[in-house]
């Protein structure tokens, strides 16, 4: 699964740390879906796709294998 | 996220206070004389005799201590953390069970036995889920340097 949550910060404008705040979690945690090392709950990416005001399919897609 | 039952973030530190306390006490038992239970495998000693009351300050001291550190929340829980946490329970259960099963062929002392399955899964999670967790922070801090 790919995301775009880097490019989708970098338009809002915010930190690691604030959407790390913004969603409850570490910034470890957002660094590493980032870096898609680590797939969130169905929860979380729901959680990070409301900060965004986007719907889920913006930020987060399905790649070729998944 | 919800998180199921964990201890509090401080009993880490009575955890291995527990821990270190085992080991003066283990060594003044056994400088006077005292064998721990288990070297005779659990025979009827009796409760509470001075071979009962020496088990009781070592074994459990230390396995209490070591419940108590690999069951204690981290500073931010998260789902990551909860993962990986699950992923190194799974990776203790493999080894311990691989241990057990090696020492059911090869091994009679049964005593022996049952003290390794008192520590093995325990250790051998806290060290796997401290190492994960070392490695995902020191992958993060080298990203740190140019993502804010």
């Amino acid at each position: 699964m790919k995301n775009n949550i880097r490019v989708e910060r970098a338009i809002k404008n915010i930190t690691q740390a604030d959407l790390a705040e913004a969603v409850n979690v570490s910034r470890q945690t957002i660094n590493t879906i980032e870096s898609n090392k680590y797939v969130p709950s169905t929860v979380l990416a729901l959680k990070i796709a409301r900060v965004f005001g986007k719907p889920l399919e913006e930020v987060f897609m399905l790649e070729e294998g998944d | 996220m919800k998180t199921h039952f964990l201890f509090p973030y401080w009993c880490r530190y009575l955890g291995w206070a527990l821990i270190l306390l085992h080991v003066p006490i283990s060594m003044f038992g056994r400088a006077r004389g005292m064998v721990n239970i288990m070297d005779n495998g659990p025979t009827s000693t009796g409760l509470f005799t001075g071979v009962h009351l020496f088990f009781i300050c070592t074994s459990l001291v230390m396995v209490s201590g070591l419940f108590l550190v690999a069951f204690a929340k981290e500073k931010v829980e998260d789902e990551q953390i909860w993962h990986l946490r699950l992923d190194s329970l799974r990776w203790a259960i493999y080894i311990n069970y691989l241990i057990l099963i090696i020492s059911l062929v090869f091994i009679e002392d049964v005593g022996h036995m049952l003290e390794l399955n008192l520590w093995v899964p325990l250790l051998f999670f806290i060290i796997r889920f401290r190492w994960v967790i070392f490695r995902l922070n020191s992958s993060f801090s080298k990203e740190d340097g140019h993502e804010k």
